[in-house]
């Protein structure tokens, strides 16, 4: 239907909006704070932003989108939501879980540095005033133009705080050279400066059961892990957790104090650092190795369990192959897919 | 005229903050065309292609990830780190796919030269024939990575 040189937008049958015509689809879903998932800033390149076109445009398909869907995704109606131009009334399909997310502003009340490359953000929430999300997830913080940059940006990163405070947010954020993300926040992001960030995005997050839980992490993949372990405290979870964290020497290694009070906290939790390539001056007599040795070492797979991974990907791949050879079922291995 | 106007949209995303923080291009006066004729012509000139390089590079980025972010030694003389962040990284040249945001550095331990890449730069060369502009901090030299990788 067209008003006023607009056209009516459907999301799961039960919502609608007007969208000016020219825009894609998934600037107009995000113009309504509908987040869908996008790492490429709408190029058609990441492969992320589909939904299901239920009735609307019938255009055909561009490279870009039979680069990325399936054809059993082509039949079913999927699109490139940012290869979808609004040139008619349309109705779309997308997970219920894409409403939650909402875009924020807030300001940094704090900065920490929690190792030689790891900073700690915790950052105050203005508008709207709290953020509701899941232990584990992430948010999508917007890099703005600065310097040379003159094009905006988002980068994810894990929420390091507990959803029990959800006015103040932390993160924990790895300095990586000539990043343009972490350039802008580590060389030009000051304290009580706002920023922009939207979600709570992922579907990494604590599940219940009555299993085990084992938790394996390396550098700022301990943000969520945190986040999780905090939640864990405040609801007395019971299940014995295991949590094991690799870093390369002592100076990798942050949060210990942290880890070892909520030994003491939680019922059944034990925190096992573990450092591949300990220099002498670290005096350390913990775990030594890398971090997928130690847990073959330590795990039992008698004792079902739900295993949580954050890490780069090689450290993923190489515990996957660990867990499955020790028999962990694929369904209870959770870690973030887009990463 | 339709090839012009595709190198220029691709110049344009090679530009700081676009794609990339320092862009692709460094302060290379040269045009995006000039750049990589010159380093087609130096490829030729050590008798490689791009395609043996990016295979090269994989290699050592395979073997270089199985230390999960730590120093190997692969025989018979070289030692490997692979360091990444999560996240993953656009082409500029418009293609499709994301390339993981890794930095592998390669050291020859017998004389101590050493050389830097990363995921998108295997993409890069062995797609696109592309070693990156002069002055650009991940330019590299077709016939540095030839020497260091020992590719013949
Ligand atoms: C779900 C999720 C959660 C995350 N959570 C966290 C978190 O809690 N903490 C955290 O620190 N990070 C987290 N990340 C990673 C984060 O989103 C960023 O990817 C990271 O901070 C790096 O961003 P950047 O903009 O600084 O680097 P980018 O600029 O995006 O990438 C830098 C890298 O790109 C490559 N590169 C850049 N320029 C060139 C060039 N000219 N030629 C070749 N290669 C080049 C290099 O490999 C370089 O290392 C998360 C990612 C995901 C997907
Ligand atoms: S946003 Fe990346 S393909 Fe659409
Ligand atoms: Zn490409």
């Amino acid at each position: 239907m067209i008003d006023n040189q607009q056209f009516t937008i459907t999301i799961n049958e039960r919502r609608e909006f007007r969208s000016t015509p020219g825009v894609s689809l998934l600037t107009a879903l995000k113009g309504q704070q509908v987040f869908i998932p996008s790492a490429c800033g709408g190029r058609g390149a990441c492969g992320l932003c589909k939904v299901r076109v239920v009735r609307g445009p019938h255009s055909p398909l561009s490279s870009k989108e039979r680069f990325h869907l399936t054809e059993e995704e082509q039949r079913q109606g999927l699109r490139l939501s940012c290869q979808v131009p609004v040139d008619q009334a349309m109705a779309v399909a997308i997970p219920d879980g894409y409403f939650h997310a909402k875009e924020y502003r807030a300001e940094v009340a704090d900065i920490r540095n929690l190792t030689h490359d790891i900073r700690e953000l915790q950052l105050r929430l203005i508008d709207p005033p709290v953020l509701a999300f899941k232990a584990g997830q992430y948010i999508e913080l917007q890099i703005p133009r600065y310097a040379q940059v003159q094009r905006l940006s988002f980068r994810a990163y894990s929420i390091a705080s507990p959803p029990s405070s959800p006015d103040r947010i932390e993160l924990e954020i790895r300095w990586i050279p000539h990043g343009l993300g972490t350039t802008y926040i580590f060389k030009h992001l000051k304290l009580h400066d706002q920023v922009m960030f939207h979600g709570p995005h992922g579907d990494f997050y604590l599940r219940e059961s009555p299993r085990d839980i084992i938790l394996i992490a390396g550098g700022s993949g301990m943000a969520p892990m945190k986040s999780i372990l905090l939640d864990m405290r405040e609801r007395h979870d019971p299940r014995t957790t295991r949590y094991f964290f690799g870093a390369r020497n002592r100076r990798d290694l942050f949060l210990v104090d942290e880890m070892k009070r909520l030994e003491l906290d939680l019922p059944d939790f034990k925190f096992i650092p573990a450092l591949s390539q300990p220099l002498p001056d670290d005096s350390w007599h913990g775990e030594t190795g890398l971090i997928m040795d130690v847990v073959d070492r330590h795990i039992d797979s008698n004792r079902p369990a739900d295993t949580y991974l954050c890490g780069s990907p090689a450290m993923i791949n190489a515990c996957l192959a660990v867990l499955t050879r020790k028999g962990f079922s694929d369904d209870r291995i959770f870690f973030d897919k887009y990463s | 005229m339709k090839l012009s106007k595709k190198l220029v949209a691709i110049t344009a995303a090679m530009q700081p903050g676009q794609i990339a923080c320092d862009g692709f291009l460094g302060n290379d006066p040269r045009s995006l065309a000039a750049i990589m004729a010159a380093d087609q012509a130096a490829v030729n000139r050590i008798g490689l292609s791009h395609r043996q390089i990016a295979r090269r590079m994989i290699e050592f980025r395979d073997a270089g990830q199985k230390a999960c972010g730590d120093w190997i030694t692969i025989p018979p003389r070289w030692e490997v780190r692979v360091d990444s962040a999560r996240g993953k990284l656009l082409c500029p040249f418009g293609d499709p796919g994301l390339y993981p945001k890794t930095s592998i550095t390669v050291r020859d331990i017998q004389n101590g030269t050493e050389i830097t890449f990363t995921d998108l730069h295997i993409h890069l060369i062995g797609r696109h024939g592309f070693y990156e502009g002069s002055g650009c901090a991940f330019r590299v030299e077709p016939a540095r990575l030839a020497e260091v990788l020992d590719i013949n």
